[in-house]
């Protein structure tokens, strides 16, 4: 674009000069004016389509808002006067200048003067011709009456005394017959042409003024010479003489000046034209130079402006790479300097802020992965009790989803409200204390712990709780454990002597007595030792329980171990189904035990369908995942829902005798196993219990 | 008025200077292209008729060039066209002092007393040699043009100003062209 401007700015000057040079005087361009005309006109146009573009560049800029046109449109119009005035002030004066002058020229008394001074030349002209004719005539006459050879003789004398230059004598067929002239040098006269020799005969008379672009003017004069008889044929005498040559020049001179005072009339409209068009296209291209030269400067002006801009859109956008280029010393490119200093100062400290954050976030990712892997259960409440944030042990405790309670304060949970208001409780009786408080909730033991937060960390509380019923089991189990134990030891002692005596003393006294008191001692010592023998095996029960010794694991075949104890059932009177899957992998087991377990179980369901028609009893193995699952299930009276919790623990039981010691000794020997068991009761009728036992590791199995 | 000149300016452009607005002032009435010893000579005969601006002109004593362009082309399928050119450029004058109108070309030149006998002579054009035996070749068909104009470039140049936005002062016939082959005879006339 700026070259294009220059160039064209250029060219237009020398085109210009060319113009300005061909409306002048000089030959030199005046043969290519037109052209000239037409390459100005030309180029003005070029500029004003170079304008329209801008134009055109500069509206779409600011239709899309382009920062900086506006500024630019503003700089534009500040300029356009400068041109526009000035230029348009001297174009006005100078056309009316020119029009006054070029007018002024002309004037009608240097118009009459000229046509005078022509007129007198003519006049002065006509008057030699006539002067010429005279003498024509009177040599003419002379001759008349002389004999052709006197005539030659005389010719030349005539010539002198006239004071002619030139004399000739021409016969009727045009032969010179005499000449005369007054310079010897001259061989060849000047002969008339045909149609002067004719005009001469038929006019009588004929003279002219003769003139020739090199010559001098000089005048003819043509008369006949009558002839003395008829058969004489005419001749024809001629006259030629010079004007004089000071009269001749000052003839021409104002010839010339006159055609030259009239051609410049004639074109004065003509010359108008050239002036104006000169004029008119220094203008236009003038003008359109500089309003084209006011787009450049504009958008140079505003271009700094605009990358400014630029930059600080696209730091609001948060790029912080872009740079804006200085490229000037003045207050703009100071202010560009000051803006990049500025963007890099924020582009650090969003770097750093960035870095903080992200150690900030990586600190609570890992506090919020800690909470969510803890086991425990986690509540956080804001000061007004309302529930903010909840852990995955939390969810997993209470089996909820806590859907619609976040958010909700504790007193109107729908739901858990035992919890809500044991929560609710132990703050308002602890105030600002950390309280600690054991709660049953739907048969779970909860141990739950309230602390106040901090007012600086925003305040609230935290109740942090722990499912601990599995632990209460363990405790109670160990508990039992003990009692079975000091009372398998305490009371096995003395059944020993009590049995010894009850002996002796039947031995010692059956015969002393008399038959009646010696069937009541039996009776009685009968009674003492059975008693006695039925409290032995009760403790040792408890022993048992207290003593299970830690299981020998071993790779075994669990449905094998099933078909040898199921053997000893088959005719115990319920139906065996057992369904064994195939192929079942070994589990990791001490055999005893787990016969043990077998016994147990079988024994408990054949109790269970005692006096039921139609009692069966199920026996499934299969496996689950890494672990294989024994399923013994009956269709007896099933579980009292009451004692469903703890039905694993030491003397529950629902049989009228029993120690309730079987399931808690298959419970003691599943958990020394690392597997589970579980009691439910079956929709229908019956019950079934699962254990779920390790299965042999496949590395071990391979060794 | 400046607005008027430079769009009639701009149309001139636009239609091109060099052939001038139609203004068939000047009539071909006769042509006859004959051959002779040296080549062959052109007659031509043409009506000029003057409008009275250009009378004016000629009166106050701006001199009028008229130009006759003979032109010969021979036709080439496969470049331009191969051409031979002639001009004659004729003056017409008036000498206001003898009041005699003078046609001059070159050195030569002729008086007359009224611009009719100067028109009538300007209008004829005799034994004009315009082409060489040797620039021909015997069997070719040629093109001949012949055309007569007012050559503005030779006027003061405010009139050029004027012939440019003026109809009036352009003055030119059209370009009379017909087709012009060399006969066999002639070619035998040359070597005598």
């Amino acid at each position: 674009m700026k070259y294009v401007l220059i160039f064209s700015v250029a060219l237009g000057a020398i085109l210009l000069f060319l113009l300005a040079a061909a409306s002048g005087n000089t030959a030199l361009f005046s043969r290519h004016y037109a052209l000239l005309l037409g390459l100005n006109a030309a180029l003005a146009t070029a500029l004003l389509a170079l304008i329209g573009y801008q134009l055109w560049v500069l509206t779409a800029k600011l239709r899309t808002r382009v920062f900086g046109s506006r500024l630019t449109l503003r700089f534009l119009l500040m300029f356009l006067p400068m041109v526009i005035v000035p230029g348009g002030l001297v174009y006005v004066v100078s056309l009316q200048f020119m029009a006054k002058s070029i007018e002024s020229w002309f004037d009608v008394r240097v118009d009459n003067a000229l046509e005078g001074g022509l007129n007198l030349g003519r006049t002065a002209l006509d008057l030699l011709l006539t002067e010429l004719n005279d003498k024509a005539r009177h040599m003419a006459l002379e001759l008349s009456d002389k004999s052709p050879t006197q005539q030659v003789v005389l010719l030349n004398r005539l010539r002198e005394q006239a004071g002619v230059d030139d004399a000739l004598l021409l016969s009727s067929s045009g032969n010179v017959i005499a000449s005369a002239s007054k310079s010897v040098g001259k061989l060849l006269p000047d002969l008339p042409s045909a149609a002067i020799q004719r005009q001469a005969r038929q006019s009588r008379a004929y003279s002219a003024l003769e003139g020739a672009p090199d010559k001098r003017l000089s005048l003819r004069v043509l008369v006949p010479v009558a002839a003395l008889s008829i058969a004489e044929d005419e001749r024809l005498l001629q006259l030629l003489q010079p004007v004089p040559p000071t009269l001749a020049r000052d003839a021409e001179a104002v010839q010339e000046v006159y055609r030259d005072y009239k051609e410049l009339s004639l074109s004065r409209q003509g010359l108008k034209e050239i002036y104006i068009l000169t004029l008119t296209l220094t203008l236009l291209l003038t003008l359109f130079s500089a309003t084209a030269l006011a787009f450049l400067l504009s958008a140079r002006l505003s271009e700094p402006l605009a990358l400014l801009a630029a930059g600080t859109q696209a730091v609001a956008r948060g790029d912080y790479s872009r740079r804006a280029q200085v490229t000037s010393s003045d207050e703009l490119g100071i202010l560009t300097q000051s803006f990049n200093s500025m963007t890099e100062q924020l582009d650090d400290a969003r770097s750093v802020a960035e870095s903080h954050r992200a150690e900030l976030e990586t600190a609570k990712a890992y506090l919020e992965n800690i909470l969510a892997n803890l086991s425990a259960g986690v509540l956080v409440f804001d000061e007004q009790l309302r529930l903010g944030t909840v852990n995955n042990g939390a969810g997993a405790i209470l089996q909820e989803a806590f859907d619609g309670l976040k958010g909700r304060a504790l007193a109107d949970w729908p739901r858990l409200q035992p919890l809500a208001r044991a929560i609710v409780e132990g703050f308002k009786q602890h105030g600002a204390d950390t309280w600690q408080q054991q709660l049953e909730l739907a048969e779970r033991m909860l141990l739950m712990r309230g602390s106040v937060l901090p007012r600086a960390s925003g305040g609230g509380y935290v109740v942090v709780f722990d499912d601990v019923t599995t632990l209460i089991q363990a405790q109670r189990a160990t508990a039992w454990g003990e009692v079975a134990r000091r009372l398998a030891h305490e009371i096995k002692n003395p059944l020993t002597p009590i049995q010894l005596s009850a002996e002796r003393l039947q031995a010692k006294l059956a015969n002393k007595l008399v038959p009646e008191d010696a069937a009541t001692l039996n009776r009685a010592t009968e009674t003492i030792i059975n008693q006695v023998a039925a409290m032995k095996g009760m403790v040792d029960d408890f022993g048992e329980y207290a003593r299970t010794p830690a299981p020998n694991l071993v790779p075994l075949d669990l449905n094998a171990l099933i078909r040898e104890v199921l053997v000893l059932y088959e005719h115990a009177g319920a139906l065996l189904r057992p369904e064994l899957q195939p192929g079942l992998p070994r589990v990791m087991g001490d055999p005893t035990q787990l016969r043990q377990v077998l016994h147990n179980l079988l024994q408990n369901a054949q109790d269970a369908l005692a006096g039921s028609a139609g009692p069966r009893i199920e026996v499934e193995t299969e496996r689950a995942g890494n672990q294989a699952c024994l399923r013994i299930s009956d269709n007896g009276c099933g579980f009292p829902e009451a004692i469903m919790m703890r039905v694993f623990e030491p003397y529950v039981t629902t049989k009228p005798k029993g120690t309730g010691l079987g399931l808690a000794i298959v419970k003691k020997i599943i958990d020394e196993h690392n597997g589970a068991v579980r009691v439910e009761n079956l929709p229908g009728r019956g019950a079934s219990v699962s254990i779920l036992l390790p299965l042999q590791r496949e590395s071990a199995k391979a060794a | 008025m400046t607005l008027r000149l430079l769009v009639s300016l701009l149309l001139a452009l636009v239609l091109g200077w060099t052939a001038p607005s139609r203004a068939n002032t000047i009539e071909i009435s006769h042509i006859s292209l004959e051959g002779n010893d040296e080549g062959y000579a052109l007659d031509a005969d043409f009506e000029i008729e003057l409008n009275p601006r250009l009378e004016d002109a000629i009166n106050k004593g701006v001199a009028l060039y008229f130009q006759v362009e003979f032109e010969l082309t021979r036709k080439r399928w496969y470049w331009f066209d191969d051409s031979v050119s002639r001009q004659r450029m004729l003056r017409l004058s008036y000498h206001a002092l003898t009041r005699q109108y003078r046609i001059s070309s070159g050195a030569l030149y002729q008086s007359f007393s009224t611009l009719s006998d100067a028109l009538r002579v300007l209008s004829r054009v005799r034994s004009w040699q315009v082409l060489e035996r040797a620039e021909l070749t015997t069997g070719t068909e040629y093109q001949a043009g012949l055309r007569m104009r007012l050559d503005v470039t030779q006027l003061p140049k405010p009139f050029q100003v004027n012939a440019l936005t003026s109809r009036e002062w352009n003055l030119a016939s059209d370009w009379r062209r017909w087709p012009f082959g060399i006969k066999a005879p002639v070619t035998e006339k040359a070597p005598q």
